[in-house]
């Protein structure tokens, strides 16, 4: 925390954004998708953040969902699911869960997924199974509050070769230790990951509604990597339920370019980004 | 019509269904085909105590679970993705009356296709390290059983093991069927052709019957084949209110209702009388949609995907005479037997 004085001296004073912090979160998130890329987007945000890339500076992304669904771009708005019909109506390819989540991420071959999370923590574990409030010890217990379970983000977790993390920045979701891990981020880190020989090298970033977070190369604890122009290192502390190292190349990272805006906003055709400030 | 395989949904859920079964959906998606309808008939003839496997929720989970017809359920995904959370399977699981086992989606289709394929267990290099592995549902004392450290013979390397599906029944969805059990999915498979494999009695629903022209026509795209097929159901709409690409869009207005009603004992019991007692036949169920929603959805931008099948597809008339054959034929076999 030493550096971060100096950081905010860093920090340069910007006016408001023109576009709101999701808007701002999926761009971000987007710019970690590279042309060319064979990658796999869950449905809801990481489905705009990586439709968004497509649109933008990776039109030759090799995209596809969970379903086995290949080669189409959503009509009609965000698709509801990863087999609806807004995203089954240009497909070149209809196949399998097991050959999308199997053949081609769990295998290794996926470069990168989007996965969203309820809860995560500092090794990059998440959670979207339950909110117990407490810890569960061995046994199990239903949890206060149920949520989605893993779905296919376990897998990708467990074999993309990178994967990156989509999280509202909010105290109650940056947790020291998560509830349950549903997707393996670094465990409780260093090379723990090693131990069970997974496939996938793990998350590359969490991409908040405030910045991002990176893992440390070693510890694999994640930090501040850069902050929005709209947000600083202060509110993201302040939101974070752990003591969040800010990183020493940390840095405010660049609004949506005008090209990048429009690309987004093409794809996110009814706006649900901009309603949800 | 020795292979005329054609029943009516009630017909079919009296004959293949009981209490406490594992009972499987056609592994579709929470806003895909799923075979709904089959959930709320299994309701209307009172069934209790199901065993689910859901590779994932669908409504059809969500209100199966939300009338207590479900005691256990081991599922890969339980939400309603863009629906968000399935409140009647959400509020089950927190009460603690339903046991559920949670696996990841790549983990329920390789359990399934290790039932396909008799296999004694499945490597599993997904799920180990997380939570998935160190808690269950059905052994809330200890996980062990659940996925069980394993050492690859070939490398000595440590990995986890999956224990392989066989459902009692699979109800599964699909868009096209002809009277032998022969079929065509639109749009993706998910599970359905390893389900498919894995179940011991397959009862197929589909949205439309073709002649069996259609699958010589297509047969790489036959991926279900009559020979592991029980018995053919046409229901047209079973999705609803999901959506059966190339057929129908999902009702985003009662998939929101649907979830809305099911959070609640009140909203459960109002639904369950409205939308699963209330219909006598197959077009009080298609009253019950509406016909003016039934134009709108049927006007998706998938439709197009049905056109190189629709010179196949037998009009209501024509079904119904060969349902009414079978229904017959089986009559007589069983006053021989």
């Amino acid at each position: 925390m030493s550096a971060s004085a100096e950081i905010i001296a860093r920090r340069a004073e910007t006016p408001p954004l023109p576009c709101t912090r999701q808007e701002m979160m999926a761009v971000a998130a987007g710019r970690e998708i590279r042309d060319g890329e064979l990658a796999i987007f869950g449905v809801g945000l990481s489905m705009l953040a990586g439709y968004f890339a497509q649109a933008c500076h990776a039109p030759n992304v090799r995209a596809m969902t969970e379903g086995g669904v290949y080669g189409s771009t959503p009509i009609g708005g965000l698709p509801w699911g990863i087999e609806c019909n807004r995203i089954s109506a240009n497909a070149v390819s209809f196949t399998s869960a097991l050959d999308a989540l199997g053949c081609l991420v769990a295998s290794g071959r996926c470069d990168v997924g989007l996965i969203g999370a309820a809860q995560v923590d500092k090794f990059g574990n998440v959670n979207t199974t339950g909110i117990w409030g407490r810890a569960i010890g061995n046994e199990y217990t239903p949890p206060k509050t149920r949520l989605t379970g893993a779905g296919g983000a376990n897998d990708i977790a467990s074999g993309a070769k990178r994967v990156v993390i989509m999280v509202s920045h909010e105290k109650k979701r940056f947790v020291e230790q998560v509830d349950y891990i549903s997707s393996p981020g670094y465990l409780d880190g260093g090379d723990a990951r090693e131990r069970y020989g997974f496939v996938g090298g793990g998350p590359s970033a969490i991409v908040t509604t405030l910045g991002i977070l990176r893992p440390h190369p070693e510890t694999k604890e994640f930090e501040l990597a850069g902050w929005f122009p709209f947000a600083s290192i202060d509110e993201v502390l302040a939101s974070t339920g752990w003591a969040l190292k800010v990183a020493p190349d940390a840095h405010v990272l660049p609004a949506p370019s005008t090209e990048e805006l429009a690309a987004l906003r093409r794809v996110d055709e009814t706006g649900m980004l901009r309603r949800q400030t | 019509m020795r292979l005329n395989k054609l029943l009516s949904l009630p017909e079919a859920a009296r004959r293949y269904a009981a209490d406490g079964i594992q009972y499987a959906s056609g592994a579709g998606l929470p806003v895909g085909a799923d075979a709904v309808a089959f959930g709320r008939e299994l309701l209307r003839q009172g069934r209790k105590n199901l065993h689910g496997v859901f590779h994932c929720n669908t409504q059809q989970l969500n209100l199966l679970a939300a009338a207590g017809a479900v005691d256990k359920a081991e599922c890969g995904f339980t939400g309603l993705e863009g629906f968000g959370f399935a409140n009647g399977l959400r509020r089950a699981v927190e009460r603690g009356t339903l046991a559920l086992e949670d696996y990841s989606n790549l983990a329920m289709a390789l359990r399934l296709l290790g039932g396909a394929l008799n296999w004694p267990f499945v490597p599993a290099t997904v799920n180990i390290g997380s939570d998935i592995a160190r808690r269950s549902g059905f052994a809330p004392q200890g996980a062990a059983g659940k996925i069980p450290q394993i050492t690859d013979p070939f490398s000595g390397r440590t990995l986890g093991a999956f224990s392989p599906l066989a459902p009692d029944l699979a109800a599964i969805h699909v868009t096209l069927a002809d009277v032998e059990g022969n079929a065509i999915m639109i749009g993706t498979e998910w599970s359905r052709f390893e389900l498919s494999r894995a179940a011991k009695k397959v009862v197929l629903i589909a949205d439309h019957i073709v002649d069996t022209a259609c699958m010589r026509q297509y047969p790489n795209l036959v991926r279900i084949p009559g020979i592991v097929v029980e018995a053919v159901v046409w229901w047209p709409y079973s999705a609803w209110p999901q959506a059966s690409p190339g057929v129908h869009d999902a009702d985003e207005a009662h998939m929101r209702l649907m979830n809305e009603w099911l959070a609640s004992e009140e909203g459960t019991a109002r639904y369950l009388e409205q939308f699963v007692h209330d219909y006598t036949d197959l077009d009080d169920y298609l009253a019950l949609i509406g016909p003016e929603l039934i134009e709108r959805l049927d006007n998706g931008p998938t439709r197009f995907l049905l056109d190189p099948y629709r010179q196949w597809i037998k009009p209501r008339a024509e079904v119904e005479a060969l349902l009414a054959a079978n229904a017959k034929h089986g009559a007589q076999e069983r006053k021989a037997a």
